[in-house]
């Protein structure tokens, strides 16, 4: 007990210097942690923004759909698919989604076009499809009067073909038997934005898109959405584990979405370097002032070996000034991070123009507040507050009694 | 002028019992007169057929019937009757050229050259085999070679022919003077694709193969075969008008 106590003493002993390591241990702390919590914040927002757009946070297809997409490839037995999903709690909303390309015709114009037949109840609760409609309405499964189906295009559509509401949009394309696809329907809804990513698309009430494809009952995706992107790999662990049924591929967004998450990845990695480049110089500072503690103490050190205190003792005894200083810098650092990410996670700040990541506008910064927000910070600062004193801890323990009294 | 004269040379060469011939007319004279031969079998001055068309693939099979009308070699008009889904869907073939009519969205569509090569109705034929925009007897070199039974026609395409073929081999059955099979190569000498005559009928009073059968070699499980339920030769009231346009886009119940 002897040793903690003596290297407590000798930190409140030399108090200015001890409170400039510990400032710039804290001011380290404070700004790894703030730093933590707006990375993981925005990349957290931007993938729930992304996610929730349209990919959903699981995709089940037949067989390899994803890669490589063809009309056949469709979901037949839905009911007994809907009823696993439904069965897992995880999951919120799910939404069958057809696919695919075609001509569009409108006043002797032609754009090609993705249809996409979707189910207008259950897509208005898993994608914010319904919420970009700009103009007309959100369309239900009905015909209309005169025998027609609704049709929302893309903006980029409805631009190309110089379409309003109300228009007839000719649809040309390959059904699922071979045979050629073709008809007629009513414009009810303009959606998105001219760069959003659903531009070309034009969607279908599923029943119609099934039939203009003669797909039978089948569709190409189910997207899924759960309470958070974060629970996706081991959800969709846990729902292939109660399906059984292999031809159905449960992807997770990483998986679907895997250009924009490695894209992510790839990004966070570069600010974690950024990070790293920080602590080490806040390393160097601690360093700096460890370095002079011991050669300021050169003769109190010599003293310590002349009366026979094990090497060991000293190194162990600086090493422990430094932790000490370490752990209080972490605390006091805490005490100040606390209250800062704690703003910035419900407040945030909106920045001057939005950044476009992967075709998502994010408009505004905001920070988390997890666990890893603050152990992380305080790992790495005790740690490397111990590394840079171990160095200059052995110094200690090498003088020799009698050039240690000799020096000034 | 000169065309009159080929086919009058032509048809003498035709009506002259072809074996007994051999050894005067050249024989790439022969393989042009027996290709000509074939390619008028199904045609003469003006033909009616109905069809039945079944298409097969590894993930569907799909049986059109059709009703096919045609007045020399230039002109060609199809209608398919059913399924109902596709009933009233109408090609126009006239000189080179080829349009579509969907009368679900009342619209017709011009097949551009570059679908050429493209499947006719999501079958294993394509636009061109309809059109035969290439007709083989001029646009290519003939090589013909005999055995007791059988023609073997080479045809390889002429420097300035547009084609997708390397080669087609044309087998042609000596006694009954009706197509057999062709087959068609890539430029590098890949097979691609069979075509084969079978089941010969008489159709007014002449024999023809009432089946044709088409298998692409580059996709598996694929098969496309064309049936004649009846076939009409040099029938009368078939006139030009029946090939434009408008007719095209006529109402069909």
């Amino acid at each position: 007990m002897l040793l903690p106590k003596l290297a407590f003493r000798n930190v409140l002993r030399q108090k200015r210097r001890s409170i400039l390591t510990a400032m710039s241990m804290t001011g380290g702390y404070i700004l790894f942690s703030f730093f933590v919590s707006l990375l993981d914040g925005s990349y957290g927002n931007l993938i729930e923004l992304f996610t929730r757009d349209h990919t959903g946070h699981i995709q089940i297809h037949f067989g390899n759909y994803l890669d490589r997409p063809k009309l056949f490839k469709s979901i037949k037995r839905r009911s007994e698919l809907e009823a696993a999903l439904s069965e897992e709690e995880a999951v919120q909303a799910f939404a069958p989604r057809v696919f695919a390309p075609a001509l569009a015709y409108a006043k002797e114009k032609s754009t090609p076009v993705t249809v996409v037949g979707i189910d207008p109840a259950m897509e208005k609760n898993t994608s914010m499809l319904f919420h970009k409609v700009k103009e007309g309405n959100y369309f239900s499964d009905d015909v209309n009067a005169d025998g027609f189906y609704p049709a929302m295009l893309g903006l980029g559509v409805a631009d190309s073909l110089k379409l309003n509401v109300g228009d007839e949009i000719v649809l040309i394309s390959q059904g699922a038997d071979g045979s050629i696809a073709n008809d007629i329907y009513l414009v009810s809804a303009k959606v998105g934005t001219k760069s959003s990513n659903e531009r070309q698309s034009v969607y279908l009430p599923m029943f119609a898109a099934q039939e203009f494809l003669t797909m039978g009952g089948g569709v190409h995706e189910y997207a899924i959405l759960l309470n958070h992107s974060d629970e996706a790999i081991d959800v969709a662990d846990a729902l292939r584990s109660r399906m059984q049924n292999s031809d159905w591929v449960l992807s997770p967004w990483q998986k679907v979405e895997e250009t924009f998450y490695k894209t992510m990845q790839a990004d966070q990695q570069a600010a974690y370097v950024e990070l790293g480049i920080v602590i080490f110089l806040v390393c160097i500072g601690v360093l700096n002032t460890v370095v002079m503690l011991v050669l300021e103490r050169t003769r109190e050190f010599g003293v310590l070996r002349a009366i026979g205190t094990n090497p060991g003792k000293i190194i162990s005894m600086v090493i422990m000034e430094t932790s000490i200083l370490a752990l209080f810098s972490c605390i006091l650092g805490f005490i100040i991070s606390v209250p800062i990410n704690t703003w910035f996670t419900y407040v945030g700040f909106v920045l001057p123009e939005p950044v476009d990541i992967g075709g998502i506008m994010a408009s505004h910064m905001q920070g988390v507040l997890t666990f890893k927000v603050f152990a992380l910070p305080t790992l790495v600062v005790v740690a490397s507050a111990i590394t840079v004193s171990i160095p200059p801890s052995i110094r200690a323990a090498r003088i020799t009694p009698a050039e240690a009294l000799a020096s000034h | 002028m000169h065309s009159k004269f080929t086919s009058c040379l032509l048809f003498i060469s035709l009506l002259v019992p072809l074996s007994n011939n051999a050894a005067e007319v050249p024989s790439s004279e022969k393989a042009r007169a027996l290709i000509k031969k074939m390619e008028d079998l199904y045609r003469a001055d003006s033909s009616f057929a109905q069809l039945t068309m079944r298409v097969e693939s590894p993930h569907y099979q799909r049986t059109m019937t059709m009703e096919s009308t045609s007045l020399g070699t230039e002109k060609a008009f199809i209608r398919i009757l059913s399924p109902k889904k596709d009933r009233g869907i109408a090609t126009l073939k006239q000189d080179k050229e080829m349009w579509n009519y969907f009368p679900k969205i009342n619209k017709v569509i011009k097949v551009p050259p570059s679908m050429m090569m493209g499947s006719w109705m999501g079958s294993d034929f394509t636009n061109d085999d309809l059109v035969k925009e290439t007709t083989l007897a001029d646009e290519y070199a003939l090589q013909l070679e005999e055995t007791d039974d059988l023609y073997t026609i080479t045809l390889l395409p002429k420097e300035q022919t547009i084609t997708v073929w390397g080669k087609i081999e044309y087998t042609i059955d000596k006694k009954s003077m009706v197509p057999v099979q062709q087959i068609f190569y890539e430029d590098d000498g890949t097979k691609v694709r069979v075509l084969t005559y079978k089941e010969p009928k008489q159709f007014a009073g002449n024999l023809l193969p009432s089946i044709m059968e088409m298998i692409p070699l580059n996709k598996e499980g694929h098969k496309t075969v064309v049936i004649y339920d009846t076939l009409e030769l040099n029938v009368d009231g078939i006139t030009e008008e029946m090939f434009t346009l408008r007719t095209l886009k006529k109402r069909f119940r």
